[in-house]
């Protein structure tokens, strides 16, 4: 089945990448394919797409490496479901796998950002035979305690709360435009290059469901739907022995680096860094050439390569 | 403060259901059902009507919910504005309409849900129709 639905190249100069298709556990999944090498999966989370990595192809590219780029179901060129309950964290990550294992990727370096960490951590940890490496950036990977941002009714319970959700997020498009914004550190350099992107990408209410639903995956307590998949990944993850790279945005408000990347180096001993770069939550925006660079000599080291 | 009523005898003749907004987890956070059964009486009215407000525009909105096998009821809900059945919508009247629906929804809500907080939420994101809040 032709599973490009009719969707052809985003005309910017930023983004000048082929686009591939490929039918994923039923849905259509958008991702860029580029260079040859070890392989480099770049996932992001929520209201992100492929675009957030922009700065990342090029230098990995050039330093002899394949970088797939998948945009998950529900976000940028990826099939966008009408309904909440197409969604599930387990449901993501068998979509991710079913893409990596339609293009055989072996030897894969996961580099997991927001959602693109519960899923594509879910991914390594369930498939181990196809994974080397983890970067893991501004994310998290166990079912409690939530981040203190999330706990809070202002703003963020309240931006996703039955009918606010739909209204703030949805009719309005508060999480790509104004939510990313305040999100980075540039914001001026943001605006000016990445913010229409993001917020076209997402044109009619019915495109954004996925930016209300994914923070109510988010466990607050036991009762959450996904907690089970959150034990499951922090008891994993304790037994992982990849070698793994932490990046922090040196000014992140929603996943702290002294929180989060703290808790992941108590789960991972063995992983290197914290790494602080200049950086909000998407620290891609701020960090993007810097953070490749660190990827490229984290491999390289692996590699046993002199960079 | 929330310039949102409940109708009891909507007047249908004439006029077309629209669909403006949909929810499809009413119950992410239980006291949001919890809200909408005891407005509506859902337990003891079920499914044979929706619920109908008036907002400030004047427009009245069908509120439509939606059971699903295995959840509690309701499970979602649709909002319809009721327009002139051959009439567009004013999409600014529409957009201050469901924000004052939120509004009364919030303050029916209660708890640790406070209208000031949905108020602040909008200003946060530049909403037009937080400009009067």
């Amino acid at each position: 089945m032709d599973a490009s639905g009719g969707v052809q190249r985003i005309p910017h100069e930023q983004w000048p990448h082929e686009p591939k298709f490929k039918r994923v556990n039923g849905w259509r999944m958008h991702y860029i394919d580029e260079g040859a090498g070890d392989p480099v999966v770049l996932l992001h989370g929520n209201p992100a797409w492929g675009f957030l990595y922009r700065k990342f192809v090029k230098p990995l590219t050039a330093a002899g490496r394949r970088v797939i780029v998948p945009d998950m179901i529900g976000f940028g060129l990826s099939e966008k479901p009408v309904r909440e309950q197409a969604h599930s964290l387990d449901g993501h990550i068998a979509n991710l796998t079913s893409l990596l294992r339609q293009i055989d990727v072996r030897g894969a370096t996961m580099v997991c950002h927001d959602w693109g960490g519960p899923t594509g951590l879910g991914f390594a940890l369930s498939n181990p035979d196809r994974v080397r490496a983890l970067v893991i950036m501004s994310t998290w990977a166990w079912p409690l305690p939530p981040a203190e941002f999330h706990k809070r009714i202002f703003p963020w319970r309240m931006m996703h709360a039955p009918l606010v959700g739909p209204y703030l997020l949805g009719r309005h498009n508060a999480l790509t435009g104004r939510g990313m914004y305040l999100s980075v550190v540039d914001r001026k350099k943001f605006r000016a290059e990445a913010q229409s992107v993001y917020e076209g990408i997402l044109p009619d209410p019915g495109s954004r469901l996925l930016t209300w639903t994914w923070p109510r995956w988010i466990p607050l307590d036991s009762s959450a739907r996904g907690f089970a998949r959150f034990e499951w990944l922090e008891r994993e993850l304790r037994k992982s022995t990849f070698p793994t790279l932490l990046v922090w945005g040196r000014e992140d408000e929603v996943f702290d680096h002294a929180t989060f990347a703290t808790r992941f180096k108590e789960l991972i001993p063995h992983a290197e860094g914290p790494e602080l770069v200049t950086g909000r939550h998407f620290l891609q925006e701020d960090s993007g050439e810097e953070i490749a660079g660190r990827i490229n000599r984290f491999l390289d080291r692996i590699d046993g390569r002199q960079s | 403060m929330t310039q949102v009523g409940v109708v009891e005898n909507a007047i249908l003749d004439g006029k077309r259901k629209a669909l403006v907004l949909a929810e499809d987890r009413v119950g992410h956070y239980p006291e949001f059902r919890e809200f909408f059964v005891q407005q509506f009486s859902l337990d003891a009215n079920g499914l044979p009507r929706p619920g109908y407000v008036r907002a400030p525009s004047g427009m009245i909105y069908a509120l439509v919910f939606i059971g699903r096998s295995g959840e509690p009821f309701p499970d979602g809900l649709e909002i319809y504005a009721l327009p002139d059945a051959l009439e567009p919508l004013n999409d600014a009247d529409v957009d201050a309409d469901l924000w004052a629906l939120l509004r009364w929804m919030i303050a029916g809500v209660g708890g640790e849900w406070r209208v000031e907080d949905l108020d602040a939420t909008g200003r946060l994101y530049q909403l037009s129709v937080t400009e009067s809040a």
